[in-house]
């Protein structure tokens, strides 16, 4: 390490003695803290550099009990001062629909919160699998195309160049036992037996029962049962979470406070990365959390990585060393600092074949809202609690795609899953704001009683309910982060510059489904249903967060860049575990995926390569 | 290898890096942000930032954008409070920013025993503002005083074409175009006019001739009073406004809830006991009718039309634009 650090307990948790690192974790979010919690428990010495503030103050204190954070019921300080998310000025990443144009800077291109424990503890942590054929989609589809003739899919068969589809080089029996392992650490809540019939199948129950279903998602339930999809009944279901419904490893049930999604829990239920695995991780003695601490790239040999290079909250930069490293700061920051990280011969670092960060992968957000006549008081509950899977497209189980004849011709809509939900009763930002900045004037309430009578009826906070389809992004070449040419951000470092447009597939699928989303709302008493402007078919940035893609996991090097084990091609002791791995997008919210894959891969770093 | 010795082997091997300028910029943090400068701890004083004149002038101004009338306006909830509060944010350590966690006063804990409000109340953790982290510092010394006295550097708002100009100024010189446009145009300071001409003067300050649009920040001044009234009155009261609460209980919301929630677990049960007063899977009760049939409270005129207008503006992107938004 060098000089030791003029204060070596500043911004840091955990075991301040350790003198050497087997791995380093860049990164705490649900990949990282993941990570650390399977290296440790399997005996390594593990250091966890996160660029974020702490929210835990004592997260590495054994007699700490719940709450163990700083998070609050506090719309200012989460949806307006953004306390965990990152600020646009200081960290704006360019933009840009295709590569004839420089790319735009942005206060917002899907950024992700910066803080111990990353995005999950923002999220309102839903947490349904990926289907059983997620895993083979590409050699699944290509052979249905092959048994059916007349079925053309955007991407396939002489499409397949516009594409880059792959199968995983691993299965869904390969994950399950990490999937199940994922839902115990994380404390899942669901229906047992699974009420959701397009679910794969699953070795263990949930952990937990549902809590108490909302309000909104009751009443959007009753409309899609009365809705058909090509002739069949629609199936909605109880959304798994990875929320307390029970005391559970030491953290209480959740009370349904409202503030779910895009704030930390107050009371610990929700199941923050730094709760149930970096808290874990700390409390072995041999994990050291570094904070406020910036990872900018690797330094290296070419073949190895012999350190990673940080910046600390003083701006003094640092070299952090082990014998592994671990990327897991999220799809694009990973990339970025692999981009940023060159070899003695001036190559960047495993990008031997011209692969990292391409393939970048979001979901294709189709968002249909109504207004409902009454109230729906979206601020008591977690955000999400009723779904619908009908709209991924596949038969029961998730073993095989629904083919469907449309104007004479089979056809197959790969979309995804569908969250009920509804304003969480936001009174600055859902209803104040959009009242007074969003509207065109005239149309709009700017001031005056105008604007108090709106808020007083709570018109969009209180009524406005929502149907949000995350379809599959297609993975494609072009759509990439690179590093921007001139925009720097508050470290003086290039900015990732996101180059992205949607592809046929799924604008297929949204087009197939938005006329079955309207009538679903429209059966569940919604009126003055409507299709929300979707930003990416508008040339500005996806909406998603979920971020996918961008070091894709797979066999041959050619086409991939990291192997089936995490592990780069080409480069013996740097891994990548979180989100960037993904060869495909699939069509469910990402993060179980993201904690199942990370557990496999440290496992398999650890050599415990099976859960106990 | 200290840091120097990294930050040479770094600049002479990495051609790339100093192509696009990162080096320059970043041997140190924008203004030795963390140590330089954090100020001694101090107890939090009554600050003040506004003049007499300028609180008369802000006060009249909030209370404009949210009027009193059965329900108090911005003015009585103590928007300009809370826009105070903001501006001298720094007169205090920590910075009055972000307010602490993880609950307020305001509601009980929970009994799990048998899934009920307990009689036992939180320490309120709003009233203790959390210490920023340097990045956070950083940006709000920058929002308050300016890029330029926060040791921002050059790049970081020229790449957005512009400088950030500090709210500390901008309500110093908004408020006086304020009461010049008032003097000019109604014969007196906008505090002492009638709430007619003070409505009047509204619709004239919301023009780019009076306020333009600030190119960094993408909004003008008038946006940012309107924006922060809003604030104000409806964020936790230990940001200096919504004065009691009373700001949500006109919306008729319930504010912050924790610890006790809407949904208490019982263990005697092992299942949970929703609020009747605030249920979560049933309509409220004030709008269900006998026999429980639901009875929907009308929105107001101005409710119904916030509601249409953005109906009817999704149907024309629809309609004109349906390769792009459909």
């Amino acid at each position: 390490m060098g000089r030791p650090r003029p204060n070596p307990t500043q911004d840091v948790l955990g075991n301040q003695a350790l003198a050497r690192f087997d791995v380093c974790i860049v990164g705490s979010g649900a990949g990282g803290a993941t990570a650390a919690h399977v290296l440790t428990a399997a005996g390594k010495n593990v250091l966890v550099l996160e660029a974020g503030d702490n929210p835990y103050p004592r997260l590495d204190d054994p007699a700490q009990q719940s709450p163990a954070s700083l998070h609050s019921n506090d719309e200012l300080k989460y949806a307006v001062r953004n306390y965990l998310q990152p600020f646009g000025l200081f960290e704006p990443r360019t933009f840009r629909a295709d590569d004839t144009t420089d790319g735009q800077p942005l206060d917002d291109v899907n950024h992700l919160p910066k803080a111990v424990g990353g995005a999950f503890q923002h999220a309102d942590c839903k947490t349904p699998r990926f289907n059983e054929i997620d895993f083979r989609l590409k050699s699944a589809i290509e052979a249905l195309i092959g048994a059916t003739p007349g079925l053309a899919v955007p991407g396939f068969g002489n499409d397949a160049a516009s594409a880059n589809f792959a199968d995983w080089p691993i299965s869904y029996e390969d994950l399950e036992p990490f999937y199940a392992e994922a839902e115990s650490l994380y404390g899942v809540q669901g229906a047992n037996p699974d009420d959701n019939p397009f679910a794969s199948w699953r070795s263990k129950p949930y952990p937990m029962p549902p809590g108490v279903p909302m309000y909104i998602g009751l009443l959007i339930a009753a409309g899609a049962q009365q809705t058909l999809l090509d002739g069949g009944p629609l199936h909605p279901h109880t959304y798994p979470a990875a929320i307390n419904s029970r005391f559970y490893d030491g953290r209480p049930p959740c009370v349904d406070c409202g503030l779910c999604s895009g704030f930390g829990c107050p009371n610990d239920a929700k199941a923050s990365p730094a709760l149930v695995a970096l808290r874990k991780a700390l409390l072995t003695n041999r994990c050291q959390l570094r904070y406020n601490a910036q990872a900018i790239a690797l330094q290296n040999d070419g073949g190895s990585v012999r350190s990673v290079l940080y910046r600390d909250r003083d701006g003094l930069l640092w070299n952090a060393t082990a014998d592994a490293y671990v990327l897991a700061a999220s799809a694009i920051e990973s990339a970025r600092i692999v981009l940023l990280s060159f070899t003695p011969s001036g190559d960047v670092l495993g990008n031997a074949s011209d692969q990292v960060g391409r393939n970048l992968m979001f979901h294709l957000q189709t968002l249909v809202n109504g207004f409902m006549p009454q109230r729906v008081h979206g601020q008591r509950g977690r955000a999400v609690t009723t779904g619908l899977s009908d709209f991924r497209g596949v038969e029961p189980g998730g073993e095989a795609f629904r083919v469907v004849t449309v104007k004479g011709a089979p056809r197959i809509f790969p979309g995804g899953i569908v969250e009920f939900a509804a304003s969480q009763g936001l009174s600055i930002t859902d209803d104040g704001y959009v009242m007074a900045f969003s509207l065109p004037k005239g149309t709009g309430r700017r001031y005056g009683l105008g604007l108090k009578n709106a808020m007083r009826d709570g018109a969009l906070s209180q009524h406005l309910i929502s149907m949000t389809m995350q379809a599959e992004d297609a993975p494609q070449l072009t759509n990439r982060v690179d590093l921007d040419p001139t925009v720097r951000d508050v470290f003086g470092l290039p900015v990732p510059r996101i180059t992205y447009s949607q592809h046929q597939y799924e604008l297929d699928a949204r087009l197939h489904y938005i006329p079955v989303m309207k009538q679903i709302l429209k059966n569940a008493g919604a009126q003055r249903v409507f299709l929300a402007p979707c930003g990416a078919l508008l040339g500005n940035p996806p909406d998603s967060r979920h971020v996918m893609g961008t070091l894709r996991m797979g066999s041959d090097p050619a086409t991939s860049v990291v192997n089936a084990d995490g592990r780069f091609h080409g480069v013996d002791n740097l891994y990548a575990c979180d989100g960037s791995v993904f060869p495909t997008s699939s069509g469910w919210n990402p993060t179980l995926t993201i904690i199942a894959s990370a557990l496999r891969i440290a496992h398999g770093m650890a050599g415990t390569s099976r859960p106990p | 290898m200290d840091v120097d010795a990294v930050h040479a082997a770094w600049l002479s091997r990495r051609s790339f890096l100093k192509a696009v300028g990162l080096l320059s910029a970043a041997v140190a943090w924008p203004g030795g942000c963390g140590r330089l400068l954090l100020p001694a701890a101090t107890a939090r004083a009554v600050t003040t930032f506004f003049t007499d004149a300028e609180r008369a002038t802000l006060e009249a101004l909030v209370d404009r954008i949210l009027p009193p009338d059965a329900d108090p306006g911005a003015k009585a909830l103590g928007a300009a409070t809370y826009v105070e509060r903001l501006l001298t944010a720094f007169d205090g350590s920590p910075p009055a920013l972000y307010a602490g966690g993880p609950y307020s006063d305001r509601n009980p804990f929970p009994d799990n025993s048998n899934g009920t409000p307990s009689t036992r109340f939180p320490l309120n953790a709003f009233a203790t503002p959390l210490a920023p982290s340097p990045l956070q510092e950083l940006y709000w010394r920058a929002q308050l005083f300016g890029d330029q006295a926060a040791g921002l550097p050059a790049y970081l708002t020229a790449q957005r074409g512009g400088t950030l100009r500090g709210l500390r100024d901008i309500y110093r010189e908004g408020l006086a175009t304020v009461d010049a446009v008032a003097q000019a145009q109604k014969g007196a300071p906008f505090a002492q006019l009638s709430t007619a001409d003070q409505d009047a003067l509204l619709d004239v300050f919301d023009t780019p001739a009076v306020f333009p649009v600030d190119p960094v920040r993408g909004h003008s001044f008038l946006d940012q009073v309107i924006a922060h009234a809003i604030e104000g009155c409806f964020s936790a009261p230990e940001y200096g406004g919504n004065a009691g609460g009373s700001g949500w209980r006109m919306l008729g919301i319930e504010g912050d809830d924790q610890p006790l929630g809407f949904s208490i677990f019982s263990l005697a049960t092992q299942s949970y006991v929703e609020r009747p007063d605030h249920p979560m899977s049933t309509a409220n009760p004030d709008e269900l009718g006998p026999g429980g049939a639901l009875v929907p409270k009308p929105l107001s005129a101005d409710g119904d039309a916030i509601q249409q207008s953005i109906s009817d503006q999704t149907a024309i992107l629809e309609k004109f634009l349906p390769g792009a938004c459909f």
